[in-house]
């Protein structure tokens, strides 16, 4: 230990650190909660710190280092009123905040470079935040909260970001909502916004709203699972396997256990055998169920071997070295190809497992769906004109978010389990974990705080097993975070598949014939195997009309990291060999391949036949007509016609623009992808909510729901506002909570806001309906149904009124007391479609092989934007993740099963300064079934970028690649490989 | 760990413990602290020795101190005397670690994708390297023997390091740049000196140290016009240095790219390099390259 002295947010400290602690251990530990983990080598600037007023990353820095140095925090910010500095201000503002985790480095980040540039320019913005990743906003808002705080700081007053609204292209144009009226932005931040005439003047809905959780993010308040201190806390650590595949002979624990400081040591030797599938999924989990907390085998580099509840990390690591593992180290299969030949090594030859297709041949399940016999459809391809082919195959990648899994849990009064915890699945987790630990459901509560990011990677109970054994183990609160290099090999990630189409097309451009077959790898567990699989179908099979389509899909266990949930879930592999397959087809047909797209697309009627065939209970026997979905609101076309406009589409085949004068190496390009999703599973999502009224007319929401930092608690408070005639600062939200809000299945299958949203919908009309009876009775009105709630009061049809302040004190104090509450729950049989166009232009060096992406830009119909702001934050989000998808990322191991990048750097996601431009043009369509006429937003717009960007290649230099990521590399050798002729080089 | 405010006691604590580690930024060191693979126990923080502080000229060199942050690389006026430097430290990482890192630790460090260490071996810098004992200077080609290896011997630190400031075209790229979502997979930085009429390529990536191309080099010098300080080369020339810089890559196969990419890159980002390659007027002034 030694003494040092800093200046820490203003005041003189003196403060005794370990020799190897890191300042961000320090900060942390004096209180400083802004100041967050991301990774151990300084590249997520989660933990960047203003150390003599420059940003430095603290988790990267020994404390000892700072001795005699000045360092700031976003807490030196905080001038303890409920005042924002400016840069706070415009970073709530602007929507420049999802999930927040960094937002403490963002906000330094920019009082630096304002300090030193108060007028930036776009570039030096970018720069300036380059070193701080952000994996939900795609930048867009956060490059324009810089700006907004530069003109606060000089004293301007910026108007607010409002939707810039378009007039439609494929109806006639109408006159514009009254209620959009109002000061318009043109910052590349504001989305567009097409109105539908069908929507009628809402007072909050679709309004842009500020993040009711805002305040706790840019102020660093306590926010996120590690955000909470407990006396006697025990840090959690897992040996994790070298080997890919290999039995565990033995484990010699008795060293680890004499070490100082070790609580528990937990094993397969001493854990019981409990079988399950740890994918956050409604009962009963969808099988195998394939994993125990702690096996006598391993199945991937990074699988669990043992975990150790010690005094300190440093203790619990070297309890972890001191384990004497005796491993059998088997063969590992590490290909999905390899493992499903014959011969291949088995990667779960456990006897007890139940629910594998079949074990022997490495596959955890097949899968196939087809709306005709067989012979049907080798008549439908013999009609066909042209029949192509293609084959696609796309790669793993990991969610990054920047908070990894972190879970934190201890014993209550009552000694009951709680765990709070980053997860998406807090009611699902509660039921999964109750029988690995023998624990009643009732003795276990989840709490889920703010989250910094999920993407499908905590809609997993990947940690939150391990923490409660060790809870149990030694009585004691226990935390347990992960570290980068755990999050890219021992949580999930997506499933990477080789895909094939073929595709009959007649003569005039229609599909007549569809058939995709798919080998994915789940690497080793089965989890998600099957649902993302059907869904991959699905996705694949659906958004263009078709006679005859066919699905057929091997899963197959792989010594790899296992694959999950991730956002998109099987649509954005299913929609990158789907519409790069169309451009190829309508570059071989000599069809616009916009027109190629026209021809087929869906369109409201139409039905979605493959759906019913690859259900999420698996395919129904025999398919009556009314169990086929039907597109409802539909507003593609417009969507196309809107992202036309936006990309200067015109521009491609004009060589003046396709070949830049004085840029020899350089090819520009356009392309295009369309996309689909759902809004939740029908018949199976359910999600539920209670308002209850409190004395001056504010509400209680406690919602299920789970915001993982999408901005969902803040839609369902304005849908709730929407219903009571208040603003959403009058309701406040508390949701995720096992022991106090009701049920919900949790994030994922973008279900918030159509499901859970129209489950505070109900709630609220519920709570409504009490209200209106008892202001009918003050007002003296006989007809309740007059009453309306607007501007916190009830106004009578004579124009009377009563504040709702009245009527909540009347209710609770006065007469006939009773507690205003509504709770509702709601499940739909649809799943609205929500679609999205997407265009991106790039520019090609055909030297290097290197792709620029100059701009996307996503038309999305989501039906009714309930939060334009989020809605368009969670598109820019999508785009960038996508954009990793499409250009760098790919978790590479060796020949081994290791991992060779499991680093952010070696694993490269997009950063503030290669943030292409956007534009996000919200088409607004009215779905009847959703709330207000919402669907959902957050994952259709991860689905097609990846296939615009590789058709925008293939415009730019005639090669087709059927590839991804487009390194370079791959792109050059593409241009290499192609023949003179065919490729415009 | 020890933190001494002097070269002096430096060296004395460097000689006393010859097995610490230096630390100044920590942006490679702290990674290995906390992946655990190497203990702060035994650790010599340079943080307060003034010595290592900035930089300063002298006669017609340039001395680079240890401790110089990559973001001091990138300030006038140093960016104007060596704009390779600069460029190659723009590169690097982020605001962050360009503000903690140092060119003392890139050249300890001897990663092959080190970042400032082409443009090093462009500039023939020397390093100069001090023991309680006296002091050496190592030309920096000899400085890295190997993949981070270096020829510092036990009780030696990295006092600074020496680069001529005459007047030279400079440029260093990289494929990818920045702001194009591309892993680097090589570097390539150039001087052309207007004294010596000489123009030499620093390759990085490419080699398990940073690399010389003397075939390319020796073209290159031919082709410059070296009186209005421009490239003057046929489409042929250029092709024939952009061969020349392949042939004179040694790279390997790694999960970013493979040898026979690394290769042809290096080859395209050392004839383009070529073709930027601008002298500065007598005052100073580079006309603007495309």
């Amino acid at each position: 230990m030694m003494e040092i002295s800093i200046d820490l947010n203003g005041a003189g400290r003196k403060v005794e650190v370990g020799l190897d602690e890191s300042l961000l251990r320090l900060l942390r530990r004096l209180g400083c909660l802004s100041v967050r983990y991301g990774s151990s080598t300084g590249e997520t600037g989660a933990a960047a710190v203003l150390v003599d007023g420059d940003l430095v990353s603290a988790e990267v820095m020994l404390a000892v280092q700072a001795d005699g140095h000045r360092v700031e925090t976003l807490e030196s910010l905080d001038p303890g009123t409920a005042e924002l500095h400016p840069i706070q201000q415009a970073f709530v503002e602007t929507g420049a905040l999802q999930g927040g985790y960094s937002a403490g480095a963002m906000v330094l980040a920019t009082k630096a470079l304002l300090e030193r540039r108060p007028d930036p320019s776009d570039e030096e913005i970018r720069d300036a935040l380059s070193g701080i990743l952000d994996r939900e906003t795609g930048y867009v808002k956060v490059l324009e909260a810089v700006r907004r705080a530069a003109a606060l700081l000089h004293g301007e007053k910026p108007p607010p970001l409002a939707p810039l609204v378009l007039e439609p292209l494929t109806t006639s144009p109408t006159t514009r909502r009254g209620d959009l009226d109002g000061e318009e932005s043109v910052s590349p931040a504001a989305p567009r916004l097409v109105p539908s005439v069908d929507v009628p003047p809402m007072a909050v809905v679709g309004k842009p709203e500020r993040k009711v959780d805002a305040l706790r993010m840019v102020k660093g308040h306590e926010a996120f699972a590690d955000d909470v201190e407990l006396r006697g806390l025990l840090h959690a650590k897992i040996l994790r396997s070298p080997y890919a595949h290999a039995r565990i002979r033995s484990i010699d624990d008795s060293a680890a256990r004499a070490l100082p400081g070790v609580h528990a040591v937990l094993h397969y030797g001493n854990t019981a055998r409990v079988k399950y599938a740890s994918g956050g999924q409604s009962w009963p989990n969808p099988k195998p169920y394939d994993q125990v907390s702690f096996d006598d085998k391993v199945r991937h580099v990074g699988d669990r071997v043992a975990a150790v509840a010690a005094e300190s990390p440093e203790i619990a690591e070297e309890a972890c070295r001191l384990l004497k593992v005796t491993y059998d180290v088997l063969p590992p299969v590490l290909s999905a190809k390899e493992a499903i030949a014959p011969g291949a090594p088995v990667v779960h030859d456990e006897p007890d497992t139940e629910g594998i297709y079949d074990a022997s041949r490495n596959l955890s399940h097949h899968i196939e769906g087809q709306t005709v016999p067989d012979d049907e459809l080798a008549e439908a391809f013999a009609r066909a004109d042209r029949i192509f082919e293609e084959t696609f195959s796309v790669q793993a990648v990991q969610h990054c978010p920047i908070e990894p899994h972190v879970a934190v849990g201890w014993l209550d009064g009552d000694e009951r389990l709680v765990i709070r915890t980053s997860n998406q699945v807090p009611f699902h987790t509660r039921r999964m974990l109750s029988p690995l630990l023998a624990l009643p459901v009732k003795s276990i509560r989840v709490i889920k705080p703010r989250i910094g990011g999920g993407f499908g990677s905590k809609q997993e109970m990947v940690i939150e097993d391990v923490v409660g054994h060790l809870v149990l183990a030694t009585g004691r609160p226990v935390r347990l975070e992960l570290t980068r290099e755990e999050e890219f090999v021992s949580t999930r990630r997506r499933h990477s598949q080789t895909l094939t189409f073929r595709t009959g097309v007649s003569s005039d451009g229609k599909l007549v014939a569809q058939d995709l077959s798919v080998l994915a790898d789940t690497g080793a567990y089965g989890t998600h195997g099957f649902t993302v699989q059907s869904l991959t179908g699905q996705r694949g099979l659906s958004q263009y009309n078709c006679p005859a389509k066919r699905f057929r899909c091997d899963v197959a266990y792989t010594n790899r990291p296992v694959a999950g949930a991730f956002r998109g879930y099987g649509a954005p592999q299913a929609l990158f060999a789907l519409e790069s397959h169309l451009d190829d087809i309508a570059r071989q047909l000599g069809i616009d391949p916009v027109e190629l797209r026209r021809r087929n697309w869906v369109r409201s009627g139409d039905p979605l036949d493959i759906v019913p065939r690859l259900g999420e209970r698996g395919a129904v026997e025999e398919v009556r007509p009314e169990d086929i979905p039907r597109i409802g609101s539909c507003g593609l076309a417009e969507c196309v016609a809107q992202g036309l406009v936006a990309i200067g589409w015109e521009r491609r085949g004009d060589p003046s623009w396709s070949r830049p004068p004085g840029r020899p190496s350089i090819r520009r390009g356009i392309g295009m992808g369309l996309a689909m999703q759902g809004s939740g599973i029908p018949l199976v999502d359910m999600g539920a909510a209670s308002i209850k009224m409190n004395d001056d007319g504010s509400f209680n929401l406690l919602a299920g729901a789970a915001d993982i930092g999408t901005g969902a608690d803040t839609a369902l408070a304005q849908i709730a506002a929407e219903v009571l005639g208040v603003t959403p600062a009058d309701i406040v939200v508390y949701s995720g909570d096992t022991d106090v809000t009701p049920f919900d299945v949790g994030a994922y299958a973008s279900s918030t806001t159509y499901v859970s949203g129209m489950a505070v919908k109900k709630a609220a009309e519920a709570a409504r309906e009490r209200i209106v009876a008892r202001a009918a009775r003050l007002l003296g009105v006989e007809d309740a149904c007059e009453i309306h709630l607007r501007d916190h009061h009830a106004v009578g049809a004579d124009g009377r009124s009563i504040s709702l302040e009245k009527i909540a004190l009347n209710a609770l104090h006065t007469e006939d007391q009773e507690q205003i509450i509504g709770t509702a729950s709601h499940v739909s049989p649809d799943s609205p479609a929500p679609f999205a166009a997407q265009f991106a232009e790039v520019e090609v060096d055909v030297e290097t092989g290197q792709v620029t992406v100059e701009k996307v830009v996503t038309a999305v119909d989501c039906g009714v934007a309930v939060n334009p702001l989020g809605a368009s934050g969670q598109v820019e989000g999508a785009v960038a993740q996508a954009l990793g998808y499409a250009l760098t990322e790919e978790l590479v191991l060796d020949d081994h099963g290791r991992p060779l990048n499991a680093r952010f750097g070696p694993y490269w996601i997009l950063r503030s300064d290669d943030a292409p431009p956007q534009e996000v043009i919200l088409v607004e369509t009215m779905e009847p079934s959703g709330p207000f006429g919402a669907k959902s937003v957050g994952e259709v717009a991860i689905d097609s970028v990846a296939p615009a960007v590789r058709n925008a290649v293939l415009d730019a230099t005639g090669v087709a690649i059927d590839e991804l990521p487009l390194t370079p590399e791959r792109v050059w050798r593409a241009l290499q490989t192609s023949s003179a002729g065919d490729a415009d080089v | 760990m020890l933190v001494p405010a002097s070269l002096d006691e430096l060296l004395a604590s460097v000689a006393a413990d010859t097995r610490a580690d230096l630390i100044a930024g920590g942006t490679d060191l702290m990674v290995e602290v906390n992946f655990g693979r190497r203990s702060p126990e035994s650790v010599i923080s340079v943080a307060l020795v003034p010595e290592l502080k900035s930089w300063y000229r002298s006669g017609d060199e340039v001395i680079l101190n240890a401790a110089l942050t990559y973001s001091e690389m990138m300030r006038p006026p140093l960016c104007e005397l060596l704009p390779a430097l600069a460029q190659a430290a723009r590169t690097v990482g982020s605001p962050q670690i360009r503000n903690a890192g140092t060119i003392g630790g890139n050249l300890a460090t001897a990663s092959p994708a080190g970042d400032t260490l082409p443009v090093l071996a462009a500039l023939e810098a020397t390093v100069v390297l001090e023991s309680a004992e006296g002091g050496r200077a190592v030309p920096v080609g000899e400085f890295i023997v190997s993949v981070k290896r270096t020829s510092l011997a036990p009780g030696e630190i990295i006092r600074s390091v020496r680069v001529p400031a005459r007047r030279a075209a400079q440029e260093f790229l990289k494929v990818g740049t920045r702001n194009a979502m591309v892993i680097a997979v090589c570097s390539v930085a150039l001087v052309a000196d207007a004294e010596r009429r000489e123009v030499h390529l620093g390759l990085g990536s490419v080699g398990p140290v940073p690399l010389r191309a003397p075939r390319a080099e020796e073209l290159a010098t031919s082709l410059f016009d070296w009186d209005e300080g421009v490239p003057r080369a046929s489409e042929k020339e250029l092709a024939r240095l952009a061969e020349l810089a392949s042939e004179a890559a040694r790279p390997i196969d790694d999960h970013r790219s493979t040898a026979r990419y690394r290769r042809h890159a290096v080859g395209v980002c050392a004839r383009r390099a070529f073709e930027r390659a601008r002298l500065p007027d007598a005052t100073g002034r580079r006309s603007v390259t495309p």
